[in-house]
């Protein structure tokens, strides 16, 4: 009876370390990804999207994108201030850096910030795009 | 005419690619030459084939034949010869029809090389190729055809985009790139021959991993020339924004190194040949991912996809790779298996794991936080985007470990070692990397970021050299020659090792030069009448004049430029423009970068005012920026280097892996 009983398989090292390393830098890598998320998400609104939020919107990262309102446009290039709308719903906008070469009056413009308590909406950043596909944010899907 | 050639081309080509993957797979079963041969030389003929349907949209671009839609949409009467002709890679349809060119191309390279080895092998690579061939041809002859015309003919065309037309970089920065990409289904291909015919030994997979370098090398100078032209052209003053675009070149490029580095672990023993293939199968299915992001135009809008049949085509791709790879090796599983002990904790060995833990990780992340956002507008219909700071933030400690290994890794040795001999190899090193930091604070670099990474770099470039050294004073040594002469003679003898290195040394270079870039730079806007001054630490601008004109090599493109004298440590008259295309709703930015080692004085127009001549200019001081381009040059080198065939020992080789 004992002939067929099968071999014990030979004593072997288990191979701890390896996968020790792939939980530990999953582990990392898990709350990398998750624990600044919701904060680094930046949504993409209509000046209409934005108003629709109201109250909720002051604060939270905001890439807006609509027409600069033609007559709108006031200051100097790093105290700006300019009215972007979708022909719905008109949003100020101030800025304290200067706006890029695309920034006309009546052309589309995409500005990243945040709301103010007083609704005004400071821009921080004006985007640069370089896909040679951008679409310009006057395509923007009118809601 | 030339679009019924380039047509026709086009249609005959999927017909013989679909030929070479029957009589291939035909081969490969029955193990005929005679077919073998002809699948082969049929992989030959879609090269010409597509040669010919290039060569015919050149012409038509540079004849301004606005019959052919595309050339409509991307050429004018007064486009220049070269841009009319890179326009070939200007949009969509060209560049699906130069990317074939490439790939046929490459293909063609792999079968003539090996048309009279690995007999047994080549036929399955000659049809995956064929495979990969067939289904841009049938993206060519379907969703996507470069030749449709269009009527009424118009006597002016769109001309291509301006962004592409305003820096010569556009005819340098997508070729690289495509090389690299269409260059990856080599791997893919032999991987796929490896797994059906069962040959997983060592040689082999140094055939794969030679066919991977050459690839990456041209993917990892496309990225660079991409970083290059982002910062040259756009006028931001910066040259990496983790935008998709720039994900989707990454993402394969990641995979892709950590497959260079698994391999040579894999070759030395029965080790991780699993997740070597599991690599290179990634690889491929990312640069398909890769085209469908940026082509498709998800990216802008998951609802733009529904919009063009290209999206449902490349997405199919995608889906065919990566079931077929994985069942591919799910039925090899038994013989990619591994055995054997598992390495020391502090081994070489561990050092290559932990490497490719950390290139899979990183690669994780950025495909993470490049789908995100369109998993949420598919779910939910919200737009956002994952902002460039969470990329920064993830991938900082991945870059800081892998800089910490890529000097410790060719420290260590195979097997285990002992303490002392630890601490004996890495005090040196140490210090020099605290040295390097302390440098650094001297030198006005403050954060932790850049500190980190300086301290990393002397730690691990001192590491290197010391390995360098070492090896050459043991030579000069024994044969009595001088140091240089040594070292040189240490490196090829062992291209592989030092070209290796070399590209450690270009990547810590890089590495330094974007953490204290991204860190120290500065920067102001001012407003400038004509004649007033403005100072930005040690530089003071001028507003000489502002200039109004059309550009004297294409009198439809309009530039407004600004006369500026530069002065302080770096003094030079620029002028910095904007230019309106007739095409483009924006004026393009068209910056002035002054480039010395220490940094670059950027300077960019924003508006004018051209009744007064006033202007409002953005000027940048970017520390070291142009140590990223010679990191990214270096790097090339090494790779080039180490792939470089050795004389005596190609043609052993050559025989080793055969027999």
């Amino acid at each position: 009876m004992t002939q067929t009983a099968p071999l014990p398989p030979p004593a072997r090292r288990r191979a701890w370390g390896p996968w020790l390393a792939v939980a530990a830098i999953g582990a990392i890598l898990a709350w990398l990804l998750f624990s600044g998320l919701s904060s680094a998400l930046v949504y993409y609104l209509t000046p209409t999207e934005l108003a629709a939020r109201g109250e909720a919107a002051v604060g939270a990262p905001v890439r807006l994108g609509g027409l600069v309102l033609p007559g709108s446009v006031s200051g100097s290039a790093t105290d700006l201030t300019f009215v972007l709308t979708d022909g719905e719903t008109e949003i100020t906008v101030h800025s304290t850096v200067a706006p890029t070469s695309s920034f006309r009056e009546g052309a589309g413009a995409v500005v990243e910030g945040t709301v103010r308590a007083d609704g005004v909406f400071e821009a921080d950043e004006v985007l640069v795009r370089h896909d040679e596909n951008y679409v310009a944010p006057s395509d923007y899907p009118q809601p | 005419m030339l679009a019924s050639i380039g047509h026709g081309a086009v249609v005959i080509g999927l017909a013989v690619s679909l030929f070479a993957a029957a009589a291939s797979i035909l081969a490969g079963r029955s193990a005929d030459a005679g077919l073998a041969a002809a699948g082969r030389r049929a992989v030959y003929a879609t090269w010409i084939l597509s040669l010919v349907a290039c060569a015919a949209m050149a012409v038509s671009l540079l004849n301004h034949d606005f019959s052919i839609l595309y050339v409509a949409r991307n050429n004018a009467t007064t486009t220049p010869p070269f841009y009319s002709f890179i326009s070939l890679w200007a949009a969509l349809e060209g560049s699906i029809l130069f990317w074939t060119f490439l790939l046929t191309g490459w293909s063609s390279l792999l079968l003539y090389r090996y048309r009279s080895v690995h007999a047994e092998l080549m036929p399955w690579a000659t049809a995956t190729l064929a495979l990969v061939a067939a289904f841009f041809f049938s993206v060519m002859t379907w969703p996507s055809d470069p030749f449709v015309s269009v009527t009424p003919v118009t006597t002016e065309g769109n001309g291509p985009n301006a962004l592409l037309q305003n820096h010569p970089f556009m005819g340098l920065h997508p070729p690289l790139l495509y090389l690299g990409y269409t260059g990856l289904a080599l791997p893919f291909a032999l991987t796929v021959a490896a797994l059906v015919t069962r040959r997983l030994d060592a040689g082999w997979l140094r055939v794969i991993r030679r066919w991977t370098l050459g690839p990456w090398i041209f993917l990892t100078a496309g990225i660079v020339a991409g970083a290059w032209w982002s910062y040259e052209v756009l006028g931001w003053g910066g040259y990496w924004a983790w935008d998709p675009v720039e994900n989707a070149a990454l993402l394969p490029w990641l995979t892709a190194t950590a497959f260079i580095h698994s391999a040579i672990v894999a070759e030395r023993g029965r080790s991780l040949r699993t997740w070597t293939a599991i690599l290179v199968v990634t690889t491929f299915t990312l640069t398909l991912l890769g085209t469908f992001l940026t082509r498709s135009g998800v990216v802008e809008s998951v609802h733009s996809f529904t919009q063009s049949a290209i999206g449902a085509w490349f997405l199919g791709g995608v889906l065919a790779s990566l079931v077929f790879g994985s069942a591919l090796i799910l039925w090899r599983l038994p013989d990619l298996a591994g055995s054997g002990p598992p390495p020391a904790l502090v081994s070489r060995e561990s050092a290559f794991l932990l490497n490719n833990l950390l290139f899979s990780g990183l690669a994780f992340a950025v495909l993470f936080g490049t789908l995100y956002p369109l998993v949420v507008e598919a779910l939910g219909g919200e737009r956002l985007s994952v902002g460039a700071p969470w990329f920064d933030r993830v991938s900082a400690p991945f870059f800081a470990a892998l800089l910490f290994l890529l000097g410790v890794g060719p420290a260590l040795p195979w097997g285990s070692v002992s303490w002392p001999d630890l601490r004996d190899r890495f005090v040196v090193p140490a210090v020099a990397g605290a040295g390097l930091m302390v440098l650094g604070v001297v030198a006005g670099v403050r954060g932790p970021a850049p500190l980190v990474t300086l301290g990393l770099a002397g730690f691990s470039g001192a590491l290197l050299i010391g390995e360098v050294v070492r090896a050459a004073a043991g030579r000069a040594r024994s044969t009595g020659e001088r140091p240089l002469r040594a070292a040189w003679g240490v490196a090829t003898r062992n291209r592989r090792r030092y070209g290796g290195y070399l590209a450690h040394v270009g990547v810590l270079v890089a590495a330094i030069a974007v953490a204290v870039s991204a860190t120290g730079a500065v920067e102001a806007t001012a407003v400038l009448a004509p004649g007033e001054s403005t100072r930005l630490a040690a530089y003071t601008v001028t507003h000489d004049r502002l200039v109004q004109e059309p550009l004297a090599a294409d009198p439809r493109v309009f530039e407004t430029r600004a006369e500026l004298a530069v002065s302080g440590p770096q003094a030079a008259h620029v002028s910095p423009a904007l230019r309106d295309y007739p095409n483009s709703v924006t004026p393009i930015a068209t910056p002035s970068v002054l480039t010395s080692a220490a940094e670059d004085f950027y300077l960019t127009l924003l508006a004018y005012d051209p009744e007064s001549g006033a202007i409002t200019i953005r000027l940048f001081i970017n520390p070291l920026v142009a140590w990223i381009w010679v990191g990214g040059a270096v790097v090339v080198l090494g790779a080039a280097f180490a792939i470089w065939p050795q004389r005596r020992l190609a043609a052993a080789t050559v025989i080793a892996v055969d027999g």
